[in-house]
Formats: structure tokens, C-alpha cells, sequence
């Protein structure tokens, strides 16, 4: 598919918000903002440490949304905007940023945000003791100077192009008040629209209205964020009306809820993206000629229609389908069994030679059924497929950081910053390669896209990336998946809901029709 | 006093045992609470750092030293997954779970005792098979499927009572008790079936004593017959039943606790346990053990308030 036809399909499909400011299909009226009101949200996951910088889980980042605010953020484009900043400057060598702050930001303790603030978050961050995350995004920082209290000077020791974005996420670039780090765990404090009141642990987030945030007050008087990790539960609750709006609305259920018209449904897309690994330092995987030809057995379409019930788009790229990375050149292989089986032979592994274990994680329960799916076409290209199942704990140590695997499946976020996404997925020493994938050609791009400073020049190294690893079949890309909230017909302003990551969910400017 | 004091004893030694080998195996478990924490984010360095910081590196001996002075000077420690105080953690999903725990238990009580009781009198008659069959049915369908007709019927078709959520009865008491009146009931009616059948039973074996036909040959009602000389007698092993059921419900409901999202021990347990949370995982334990042991020595206890017979020594 093209890209241009798949963006046309996806937005008339899905009638996101993320696209060129396309209205949303909402069915009920949205009428004009009411301010009040407490929002009760069945939220899919369980918010783990509240700590911004030491939290790597989604769900927690999707309710700090709304709780803190970072340097700068991004639009629904990807192009770096003011937040906290209200403008920036990089320096003709790539390596001084220059922030001017906003005057009169206040964070939820009263305090008026300065340029101390900044620094102390982004020293916070990168500090080892503090076991940020996103500590790396800070590595190249020779020195973070504050000449006067709303001036931010932040000086790199080399070029890195992917800096300033970086810091457009809350896990880099939250400012938290001086001083704040030993209670951010337990009682988050922020510049955001909302106040962090309480947590009942596994139950519920109380979130109320920050009155003085520096962009207007919301207009919900507070949210409570229900934690129900049961995706029946959670639309069980939205049907009695004990929610006012869930996110992630089961797969297999979404035909069921559109068809019965009584609730609002959003849906947009990405959520995030699936690939089938093959661990490059197994044997036979070594061989380019038996990975393309795992790529061959495998429908990307029907593999989507039985595991996911059709809730995404195939993709053979991971790059983020609107932004300038990605390559829209590259088209998926269709199924090939007979293609597929004809490699076999010549690499060496005739039918019936080849035992491939497949380690699926229960985290990702879709992960299983696309497992089991795949069995069947591998057992007619001649290989024979056995499913392991794993808890996440034991994927986690199993193949993400042993690299004790044959074949698997994971997701990711949609990275929408392509070095975050290339340079740790693929290069030889990336910190998320797990396949052991050793391409020197890889390598060099990655490399080089890091110095290259000017963005066109810098998503077309990229899309040679993307280039590179389809044709080596260093993975095997399959889906984007779709993100979904399902509301009750009062709630309004759905259409703002939405973070450009697609994940976090921000309530600033939803509100309750009385 | 005696007996009491050694029954304690025994209680803080298999306390302490439980810790130690709880501690132990949950080391053996592959991954760790670092790799839990930076899932799919977690590097080489960055998790080598974190190790470091959350004390992972240290001496198991120390890591279980700084746990067990903790717990018995009153600080339980921060779960290092979730960042939030233990005790007070557990003291919530604690209210949670007792109160699921003793309404099911009083559903199921208040229910299985007359039926019990009617069953064993009108032995091999259509009393005994209708509540025979009744009990079978209950016990034989697992406690989800209840909890989902309950859900269908209550919630959904006659939207009476809640779907899910649990609400702390300091905040609002009836709220609490209709948050857990599903749930309990979903639990108390597998729990009932099983406790009839044990009513039946111990019932029919006491109504075929010498006292009983003593007590019939002096001329009592037939009722007084049944429930002061029969079911006083039939009460203590039913009791013992229970009360193992209770310190069983209390860490092992996450089923139920999940399809009502209303979250107590079980479900504690079980999400310390999946991200390898060891000072929540043994903190949690702990506690359950402690609820078991504990109900077990209240039942003893009560045993001799209804059979006099019975001399602690």
C-alpha cells in the first residue's frame, strides 16, 4: 500500500484527530465546553511508580500527562513546539540550546517555575543514582548554565540530533519543581492542568483541576483514573454507566459497541506496532536467504484479521506513518509458501529439517493467538513450529535480556523519533538489540544519521534504514495497531484527547455536558 | 495458658519459616524487579545502575536482614516496583479482602446451615436430593461464572448494584457493602453448596447417635431434638471447614477480585509476584500466612465455647 492511500484509508476508517485536523466521527453533538464535573475513566493498566523520571511503564505516563509538562512537546506533525519553553534556539554547530521559559508558570505547590527548575529536573534525569530511564538522553551534555531565571543554556560535548525531541516526551523532559525528586514517587508534583490528590493503589488516581495552569484551567473538576486491567470489566462498566469513558476497547468487542450506536467510539492510530524476531545469532537465521523466508509464510492481512480482529494497518516500516521518516516505498511481502520452501531448499533446510521455537509472551494475549495462527502455514512451508509461552517477567529476561530465543514477537510504542526507534533497535551495539543483529551497513546509517542536522537529509538516511533491514529481513514487520476510548455520549472534547504519541491521554480540554 | 502460648510459638516459628523459604524461592525466579521496572527500556547499564540503587546487588542475607528489621520495627519498606509504603498497601487491600472474605463467609453460613440441617432430616426424600443437587451444581460451577450472571443480572439487566470497584467502608459505608455484595455472593455460593454438603453430613452422622434417641425417648419436640442437641454438635467440624475456607479465601480469590476489579490480597499478591516486587511479595505473604494461622487458632478457640466437652491442655 502507498502511503498516501494508506493515510486516506486510515483517516476515513478511523476519522482520528491525529490527521491534519480531520474531525472526528463522533456521533453525539459537541457542543460548547461546560466547565465541572468529576470524569470516571476505566483505565486499562495499572499505574506503577509515579516517579516521571523512573517510570518506563505506558500506563503511568498516560495519566502524568496530565500532571506535568515538559520543555517543549511536539505537534501533531512531529515538529517540535514551545510547552514550558516559549522558545528555543539550537546554535549554528548543533551543540548550545537556548530556552527561553515561559514567565509566571506555576507548578501545583505554588512555586513559579525558573530556570533552576529546568535545571534541576534535567540534572535529576541524568544523574545514575536517580535510575531515570531516559538517563542516556542527557549523555552528551557537557553543561546546563541558567543566566538568568527564565534562561536555559544547555551545551552538548557533540552533535545530537535528536536532543530537543527527546525532551518533547515527560520521560526527559518533565520540569518538576527544585527539589521535588524524593516525593515525585508517591505524591507527583508538575506544572500540568491537573493535580496529583491521591492513589488507592490498584483501585484508582484522584486528579483535580489545577486553576492556575499556565495554559487556562481545565474544565473537568477532577478525573478519577479507575484502574481495570480486565477488558470485559472495563466495557461492563462503561454499559451499566458506572464510567464515563474506557480506553482500549477490547478488540474482538469494538464491532459489538459500534454497532450499538448507544456510546461514543474513537479510535486512532497508531497505538503502537508488532514485529516477528528472529534471533540472528541462531544458526539458521543467519542465513538472510531462511529469514526472507519466514517473512514469506507469513499473511500480514489474515494474521491481522485473526489476531487483532482487523483493529490496525499492515506496515512493512515501524517509523511512525505520518512522519517524514518514514518510507513509503517499501511494500510487504505477500505469502509465498512455495517462494518460501524453494529458499529453504537452497539454504540448506528441506522440508521437515527445521524444529523453530517460538516464545510468545501471555502479557500480549494477541501475541499467543497470532502464534498459534502461524503454526499452521509454517507446518506447510515444512517447518515445524512449537509455541512456548511466557510470563512477561520470563520474556523479559528470556529473550530481552538473555537473548535465550529462536523466533518471537513484540511491540512498541510508535517512536516517533526515528533515532530512538533505528540507532537502539538495529544498531550493532543499540541497547534494545535483542536479535543480535550485526549489519555494518546499519551500523554506518545509524551513524550517521546521529550528525546529520538537517531533517530531510536526516529521514532519508533513515528510510535507507528501513530499506536495508526489508531487504536483509532482519525483521519482520507486520501491523500498526489501533488505539481506542469508548465514552458515554456527555463527555465532549474527545477529539483533543489524545497525546501525537498516542498513547497518554490528556484531559485539559474534555469536559461533562450536565 | 499453657496450650496458648505454645500454639503461639509455633505460629511465629512457621512465620518465620514461611519468610525465609518465601524469600528463597522467589530468588530463584528468573528476572528481577529492575528488568520489571524498565521493561522493554531496560539496558545493560541503565539496569546495572538501577540494581545498584535498589539494593539488589547486596548479600541476599542483608537484602533479607533489612526486611525482616523492617517488619519488626513497624516499617515495612516502599514496594520498589510501585513506590508506595507498604504497610499502609497492604492495610487497605486487607479492609478489601476481609470484607469480601465475612460477608461471603456469612452468605454462605446463613444459607448452608438450615439447608444442611433440612437435608440430613428428610435423608433420601425429595428435601435431601433437591438440596443435594442444588449444592452439586454449586460447587461443581466455578465461582466466576456466578460472579458473571450476577454481573448480567444485577448490573447490567437491572442495574441495581455495581458492576465492579471496591469502596472503603471509612468513606462510605453502604457503598462499601453494595461494592462487595456481588463479589460475596459470587464467592459465598460455591462457598454455601460446600458447606451444606458438610452440614449434611455431619448432621446425618450425629442423628444416628445413642444421645439422640435418649434425647427423642424424653419426649423433646423433634425440633429441639434437631437443632439443640443435633446441629450443637454438628457445628464444630463445619466451623473448622469454614474457617480454613476463610484464611484460604483471604490470598486466593484473585479471580474473583479481577472480574469485580475490586482489588484486596489476592490480587496484591499476585501482581508482586509477577513483577518480582520480593519486599512486597514477602510482606504479602507474610500477611496471608498470618490470617491463616490466625483464624485457625480462632477457631479452636471457639470450639470450646460450643463444646464444653473440650478441655485445652
Amino acid at each position: 500500500m502507498k502511503r498516501r492511500d494508506f493515510l486516506s484509508n486510515t483517516t476515513a476508517l478511523f476519522g482520528a484527530t491525529m490527521f491534519s485536523g480531520a474531525a472526528p466521527m463522533i456521533a453525539s453533538a459537541q457542543t460548547t465546553p461546560v466547565t465541572g464535573g468529576t470524569l470516571i475513566w476505566g483505565h486499562s493498566e495499572t499505574t506503577q511508580n509515579l516517579d516521571m523520571h523512573q517510570t518506563g511503564t505506558a500506563s503511568t505516563g498516560r495519566v502524568l500527562q496530565n500532571v506535568h509538562n515538559s520543555i517543549v512537546t511536539v505537534d501533531k506533525d512531529f515538529n517540535v513546539i514551545p510547552m514550558l519553553a516559549e522558545s528555543f534556539d539550537t546554535s549554528d554547530d548543533g551543540l548550545v540550546y537556548t530556552f527561553k521559559l515561559r514567565a509566571g508558570v506555576k507548578f501545583h505547590n505554588g512555586a513559579e517555575m525558573t530556570s533552576e527548575d529546568v535545571k534541576y529536573s534535567f540534572e535529576r534525569c541524568a544523574n545514575p543514582d536517580t535510575g531515570a530511564v531516559n538517563f542516556e538522553v542527557f549523555n552528551a551534555v557537557e553543561s546546563i548554565e541558567t543566566p538568568d531565571p527564565l534562561t536555559v543554556v544547555v551545551t552538548l560535548n557533540a552533535v545530537n540530533a535528536p536532543f530537543l525531541s527527546r525532551l518533547a516526551e515527560n520521560g526527559a523532559g518533565v520540569i518538576m519543581p527544585k527539589g521535588s525528586g524524593d516525593v515525585q514517587g508517591e505524591t507527583p508534583i508538575g506544572a500540568g492542568p491537573f493535580k496529583f490528590v491521591r492513589r488507592e493503589f490498584g483501585n484508582e488516581v484522584e486528579l483535580e483541576r489545577f486553576d492556575d495552569y499556565w495554559d487556562g484551567p481545565a474544565y473537568l473538576d477532577k478525573v478519577i483514573a479507575r484502574e481495570i486491567p480486565e477488558p470485559t470489566v472495563r466495557l461492563t462498566g462503561l454499559r451499566t454507566g458506572e464510567l464515563h469513558m474506557i480506553n482500549d476497547i477490547p478488540a474482538d468487542r469494538m464491532a459489538e459497541i459500534e454497532d450499538a450506536g448507544e456510546m461514543q467510539v474513537v479510535k486512532w492510530f497508531p497505538l503502537n506496532w508488532d514485529f516477528v524476531n528472529l534471533n540472528h545469532t541462531f544458526e539458521p537465521f543467519q542465513d538472510a536467504r531462511v529469514r526472507k523466508a519466514f517473512d514469506l509464510i507469513i499473511d500480514k492481512e489474515v494474521l491481522l484479521d485473526g489476531a487483532l480482529w482487523g483493529q490496525g494497518a499492515t506496515t512493512a516500516s515501524p517509523s511512525y506513518p505520518t512522519s517524514e521518516s518514514y518510507n513509503s516505498d517499501l511494500s510487504q511481502r505477500a505469502q509465498d509458501i512455495d517462494a518460501a520452501r524453494a529458499l529453504l531448499d537452497e539454504a540448506g533446510y528441506p522440508a521437515g529439517s527445521l524444529d523453530i521455537v517460538f516464545k510468545a509472551t501471555t502479557n500480549y494475549p494477541y501475541h499467543i493467538e497470532s502464534a498459534q495462527i502461524l503454526v499452521e502455514w509454517f507446518r506447510m512451508a515444512g517447518v515445524n513450529l512449537s509455541i512456548e509461552q511466557l510470563t512477561w517477567a520470563d520474556w523479559l529476561s528470556q529473550c530481552w535480556v538473555d537473548k535465550d530465543y529462536q523466533m518471537t514477537m513484540m511491540n512498541f510504542f510508535t517512536l516517533w523519533e526515528p533515532d530512538f526507534l533505528y540507532y537502539s533497535l538495529f544498531n550493532s551495539t543499540g541497547a534494545f538489540n535483542y536479535r543480535g543483529i550485526n549489519d555494518p551497513e546499519i551500523d554506518k546509517l545509524t551513524e550517521e544519521a546521529r550528525i546529520t542536522v538537517d531533517p530531510a537529509a536526516r529521514a532519508d538516511v533513515y528510510k535507507a534504514v528501513q530499506q536495508r533491514v526489508f531487504d536483509e529481513t532482519h525483521d519482520i514487520f507486520l501491523w500498526f495497531r489501533n488505539g481506542s476510548i469508548g465514552a458515554q455520549p456527555d463527555v465532549g472534547g474527545l477529539d483533543s484527547i489524545v497525546h501525537p504519541n498516542g498513547s497518554n491521554l490528556n484531559f485539559h480540554k474534555v469536559w461533562l455536558n450536565a | 495458658m499453657a496450650y496458648i502460648l505454645n500454639r503461639l510459638l509455633s505460629v511465629l516459628l512457621t512465620l518465620f519459616l514461611i519468610s525465609v523459604i518465601t524469600f528463597a524461592v522467589t530468588n530463584i525466579l528468573p528476572g528481577d524487579v529492575a528488568m520489571m521496572i524498565m521493561g522493554t527500556q531496560s539496558n545493560p547499564e541503565a539496569l546495572a545502575g538501577l540494581r545498584e540503587t535498589l539494593g539488589l546487588n547486596d548479600p541476599l542475607v542483608v537484602q533479607y536482614g533489612r526486611w525482616i528489621g523492617g517488619l519488626l520495627t513497624g516499617d515495612w519498606g516502599q514496594s520498589l516496583v510501585f513506590k508506595e509504603a507498604i504497610g499502609p498497601l497492604i492495610a487497605q487491600k486487607v479492609v478489601a479482602s476481609s470484607l469480601i472474605v465475612v460477608m461471603s463467609m456469612a452468605v454462605a453460613l446463613i444459607a448452608a446451615i438450615p439447608l444442611g440441617v433440612w437435608a440430613a432430616v428428610h435423608r433420601d426424600r425429595w428435601q435431601d436430593s433437591t438440596s443435594s443437587t442444588a449444592a452439586l451444581v454449586g460447587v461443581s460451577l466455578p465461582d466466576f461464572f456466578w460472579g458473571i450472571m450476577l454481573i448480567l443480572l444485577f448490573a447490567r439487566a437491572l442495574g441495581w448494584l455495581p458492576s465492579s470497584g471496591f469502596v472503603h467502608p471509612g468513606d462510605d459505608f453502604l457503598g462499601a457493602i453494595r461494592h462487595a455484595f456481588l463479589p460475596s455472593l459470587a464467592l459465598g455460593l460455591g462457598l454455601m453448596a460446600h458447606l451444606t454438603r458438610m452440614t449434611r453430613a455431619t448432621m446425618i452422622g450425629i442423628m444416628g447417635q445413642e444421645f439422640i434417641r435418649v434425647a427423642r425417648a424424653k419426649g423433646l419436640s423433634e425440633r429441639e431434638v434437631v437443632w439443640s442437641y443435633g446441629l450443637r454438635n454438628a457445628v464444630g467440624p463445619v466451623l473448622t471447614v469454614a474457617g480454613l475456607q476463610i484464611g484460604y479465601l483471604f490470598g486466593s480469590i484473585i479471580v474473583i477480585e479481577s472480574l469485580f476489579n475490586f482489588t484486596g490480597m489476592g490480587w496484591l499478591t499476585y501482581q508482586a509476584l509477577l513483577n518480582r516486587d520480593i519486599p512486597l511479595i514477602q510482606s504479602t505473604v507474610f500477611v496471608i500466612a498470618a490470617v491463616v494461622m490466625l483464624t485457625n487458632f480462632l477457631v479452636d478457640l471457639l470450639y470450646v465455647v460450643i463444646d464444653p466437652r473440650i478441655r485445652l491442655s
